[in-house]
């Protein structure tokens, strides 16, 4: 999907959503892509609640010198995070709709790359790291960077998350908690042999 | 491409490698320099010093400014590199250093930061020399909260100096947001010199990683469009100069501490002088519309140095208003 017909879909949800006349309930969704993105957005939403509501209980980091308040702090938001959503599981913001919706994005982007350029962001991904989610990214392995043109296929996230390649999976990343919010397993395509 | 093996200047005399390699510094530097330097020397073990190699500025008023590249290992490279550093300020007087990213290589703790930044680069610390850091595949983006990296808070930021304006990005993650802020702050930009760095670069002959054709495609026209006549990138474990793209001079100087030796692919066509047999860093002086850099290894020697001018950036497009007459 292109960013244009994501968009679109995105806005012709609240359209037929809030159209005059209500849909019979066993309607299927009008734009069931738009929805996926929808939910996706509002569980987002409430993600970013809960992480504001762990930065409202650990000490504000500002600008310092020291080291050990710049690594200290990270992980101490990112306890708090884990404490306040301790239940959290796979799937809770991603959501199976939009899962499928990445997946299809995600394979699509890798179809249209050259096998170099496939090759060139595979040798990049931390290789057999185990991702759960609420486990701290460790910071010995390096974040793989996220490929610029896919980035651009998938809806916005605000400051506080980021997709990211771990293996075959695409994780929400909490940037200053460094924690894994959420794990969408097995949609990055293996490299073509 | 590879360059020529260049003999280690511990096996030359100081003055003699640099006569050789086109750096006369120390012939034309102010006498206060070079009387700190023989004082230096005079007490300097054996070894290579870097100081023989460097260029003087050749500006009386200049911003002056060194770059290096994924440079947090910790290990005795890092180190031998931050004391050429400093050697090569006895002549080369830079008042800045810009770091192309994986600052702080494996762990972060508080341990690492003083073993992989704070004591490599203590004596220049220690003069108050600011760092301008961007962040690599390697780094926590809270590396951003550190202080003597210069970020502000900001995975991108911009800066100026003296009319020079660099732009701090962060490669790894070029979303929309930070897009939409690279767009109005180039567009907005009125200096001459806008300089551009951040870890993966647009266009390398790595063997390795290679090109970065995806953020290639996003950044590319923004720099083109609006100005940008130079830009630094890391990653590469090596030094290259590219060939200018589309009028753009491209330099990956990632050998600040670790080497990927031989990996610079041989007969690259975009190679204007390629260094991958050991660690590296640049110098670069801005005068007016001249840019001079030199590119000197982990050894002393001086392994790469010319001049860049700055683009002219595109005229704006003519007016709806003057379409019409």
């Amino acid at each position: 999907m292109t960013p244009v017909a994501l968009t679109l879909a995105i806005l012709l949800v609240p359209v037929v959503m809030s159209g005059p006349s209500a849909p019979a309930p066993q309607a299927a969704p009008a734009n069931p892509i738009g929805t996926a993105v929808l939910g996706f957005k509002e569980r987002v939403a409430g993600y970013v609640k809960v992480h504001n509501d762990a930065e409202s209980k650990v000490p504000k980091l500002t600008q310092t010198n020291d080291p050990a308040q710049v690594t200290g702090r990270g992980a101490a938001l990112g306890a708090m995070i884990k404490s306040l959503r301790p239940a959290a599981k796979e799937g809770d913001v991603f959501g199976a709709a939009f899962r499928r919706v990445l997946e299809r994005e995600v394979r699509k982007d890798f179809q249209q790359r050259p096998a170099a350029d496939r090759k060139a962001l595979i040798h990049e991904l931390p290789a057999n790291m185990k991702v759960a989610v609420n486990m701290t990214y460790p910071t010995e392995l390096p974040l793989a960077t996220f490929p610029a043109r896919l980035l651009s296929k998938l809806p916005d996230l605000p400051p506080e998350l980021e997709y990211r390649i771990v293996g075959y999976h695409i994780v929400l990343r909490d940037v200053t908690a460094n924690i894994v919010v959420d794990v969408a397993r097995n949609i990055v395509p293996t490299i073509p042999s | 491409m590879k360059t020529a093996s260049l003999p280690r200047s511990a096996s030359i005399p100081a003055f003699l490698l640099a006569l050789l390699l086109g750096g006369a510094a120390p012939l034309t530097s102010s006498s206060s320099t070079l009387a700190a330097q023989a004082a230096a020397r005079a007490t300097a073990k054996v070894g290579p010093n870097a100081a023989a190699a460097t260029i003087a500025p050749k500006a009386g008023k200049s911003v002056r400014f060194a770059v290096i590249g994924d440079t947090g290992t910790g290990g005795s490279a890092q180190y031998e590199v931050g004391e050429r550093l400093n050697e090569s300020r006895t002549v080369f007087p830079f008042e800045f250093v810009l770091m192309l990213g994986d600052n702080i290589y494996g762990g972060e703790r508080p341990q690492d930061f003083i073993k992989k930044f704070e004591r490599p680069y203590k004596v220049l610390l220690d003069l108050k020399i600011p760092f301008y850091a961007s962040l690599g595949n390697h780094d926590d983006p809270n590396q951003r909260f550190y202080k003597p990296f210069n970020m502000g808070g900001q995975r991108f930021y911009t800066f100026e100096k003296d009319g020079v304006r660099f732009f701090a990005l962060d490669s790894n993650y070029m979303d929309q947001t930070q897009q939409d802020w690279i767009e109005k702050e180039l567009s907005t930009s009125k200096n001459t010199w806008k300089i551009a760095y951040f870890h993966h670069p647009l266009y390398s002959s790595g063997a390795r990683h290679g090109s970065e054709a995806d953020l290639r495609t996003v950044l590319e026209p923004l720099f083109l469009k609006h100005g940008v006549s130079v830009v630094f990138s890391g990653h590469e474990h090596f030094y290259e100069r590219l060939k200018p793209q589309k009028g753009i001079t491209y330099f990956t100087s990632g050998g600040g501490a670790k080497l990927r030796e031989g990996n610079i692919r041989v007969g690259s066509a975009m190679t204007a002088k390629g260094f991958d047999t050991d660690r590296s860093y640049m110098l670069i002086e801005i005068a007016d519309k001249t840019m001079h850099f030199q590119t000197l290894s982990r050894t002393g020697t001086l392994v790469d140095s010319g001049s860049v001018q700055a683009v002219t950036p595109p005229a704006p497009p003519p007016s709806s208003d003057a379409a019409v007459r």
